[in-house]
């Protein structure tokens, strides 16, 4: 019960594991409806899930001055790509959580005239740029990674090496281009296997990616896969927080 | 250097939801001081939704405290002496049982469990939580007075030990009971701003209902006189 308790203490920690149930509520609600489960269990469970959902937006209050802190801290990285990138995430970030702060003002009868639907789509654009952002990032890192890892290779005269050696004499297309693919797809697999936290967050913001694109209607999918990628990123967020090192840094 | 004190405060364990609860409080405060004034109706209805989202947003926040109050509660079973060690268990193990009733009553109000009797569990939770406050008072009521026992005792020797007859004469006029009472009384409570805190935090949190209601049924009173209806004049 001890690590319960630590674990808890953080006002994240808790916030993540009321997302996890949110996003399980979600795909448990679409489960039950495929499955032919009576209408009043599922309205429970739509109703337990837009508890959650509210509850969240009144604990993420103030969660801007979070953002814009981070923000301010990442304009001090001396990478310049890096700092480009986390500084812009931290900014959308800001921004998302700025306009969930009016929903959640409109939601709980402050400000009845806030346009729910207007400023819920505004809320999403801003999350999703942020996520492209970061996805950005992670392909940077990855590439750089990649590039040390084949330029390590070339040095220790591998086959890999080899391969790209016989790659200089002039040879027919298509087998040439599956070979690399075949080659670049093992390197990025060694580099994401050797390197967890770069890996974990690829993962998240996949998987955070399609929550925004569903609601954007830019690429609608099944409640539950919404509900399926928002749960597994909550997972892989509270596996962060357990195992400190696996949080990618900066 | 604002923000990041805000940032630092949040992020620390339970700061979001003491913020959440000194704003719950402040609406209550608020519809109370302007409630029944004329064209306020609006701002009143505002501020008690205000306040009716903010605790069922704790609520949900406060979902596991009790694993912290049990877990609490064993490491009091710990502490070095009786009197604290007894009172302060007692009181982690009765918060526990409050977080428990707050649990169920969650679950009501989100729709989960429809038919549970939420009267009956807030009149238990109420009771918890009330009995858990009075047990943290006597331990600081057990903490002032070992305390202020030592710093007479401390007085006396002193006293006794002092060899200028003058001396004597001027602690005898200082001896006054009462007074030295105080001073050391003061003193303690200067040395220890944690037990100040705590216990003044836990006075009023025993007195404050209290007072709201005697304050509310007050006014109820007052308004009933102006009306004319208390003495049946109409």
């Amino acid at each position: 019960m001890e690590p319960w308790v630590r674990f808890s203490a953080q006002s994240q920690a808790r916030e993540r594991l009321l997302r996890a149930a949110q996003y399980g509520c979600a795909l448990a609600g679409a489960a039950l409806q495929r499955n032919g489960a009576s209408a009043e269990v599922v309205a429970r469970v739509r109703q337990l899930e837009a508890h959650l959902s509210l509850g969240r937006k009144l604990l993420r209050l103030g969660g801007s001055a979070d953002a814009l802190e981070a923000a301010k801290r990442a304009i001090h990285l001396s990478d310049a790509v890096l700092r480009f990138c986390l500084t812009l995430s931290h900014l959308n970030r800001a921004m998302y959580l700025a306009c969930d702060n009016v929903l959640w003002a409109g939601k709980a009868g402050l400000a009845p005239a806030v346009d729910q639907e207007k400023w819920s789509q505004r809320s999403f654009r801003y999350y999703l740029f942020a996520l492209i952002v970061n996805l950005s990032r992670d392909a940077y890192e990855i590439r750089a990674l990649m590039e040390r890892e084949a330029g390590g290779q070339r040095a220790k005269g591998t086959e890999a090496g080899r391969q790209q050696q016989q790659r200089r004499r002039p040879e027919a297309g298509l087998q040439q281009l599956g070979l690399r693919l075949q080659l670049e797809l093992r390197l990025l697999l060694r580099v994401l296997r050797g390197n967890p936290p770069l890996l974990l967050d690829v993962l998240k913001n996949a998987c955070d990616l399609f929550i925004p694109l569903d609601k954007l209607g830019l690429y609608r999918s099944s409640p539950a896969f919404v509900g399926l990628c928002g749960l597994a990123s909550s997972v892989l967020s509270i596996l962060t927080i357990l195992h400190p090192w696996l949080k990618l840094k900066p | 250097a604002a923000m990041e004190r805000f940032v630092d405060f949040t992020d620390r364990s339970q700061g979001r939801e003491r913020l959440l609860r000194a704003t719950q409080y402040t609406c209550m405060l608020l519809s109370y001081v302007i409630e029944r004034k004329a064209d306020k109706e609006e701002l009143v209805l505002k501020l008690k939704q205000l306040e009716a989202s903010m605790s069922s947003g704790r609520k949900m926040f406060r979902l596991g405290n009790t694993v912290h109050a049990l877990v609490a509660a064993r490491r009091t079973t710990q502490l070095p002496d009786v009197v604290p060690r007894v009172c302060l268990t007692a009181s982690n193990l009765t918060r526990a049982l409050y977080f428990v009733c707050d649990t169920v009553l969650w679950l009501k109000s989100v729709g989960l469990q429809p038919d549970i009797d939420a009267p009956k569990w807030r009149n238990w939770a109420t009771k918890c939580y009330y009995f858990s406050l009075l047990m943290n008072l006597a331990r600081d009521w057990y903490e002032v007075s070992w305390r202020l026992e030592h710093a007479v005792q401390k007085e006396k020797i002193k006293e006794n030990s002092s060899w200028d007859k003058r001396n004597q004469e001027l602690n005898c006029l200082k001896c006054d009971g009462l007074h030295v009472f105080f001073l050391l009384l003061f003193q303690i409570l200067k040395n220890h701003p944690p037990l100040v805190l705590d216990m003044v935090k836990n006075l009023l949190e025993v007195w404050l209902p209290f007072v709201y209601r005697i304050l509310s049924s007050c006014k109820k009173l007052h308004y009933e006189f102006l009306s004319g209806d208390l003495l049946d004049t109409k």
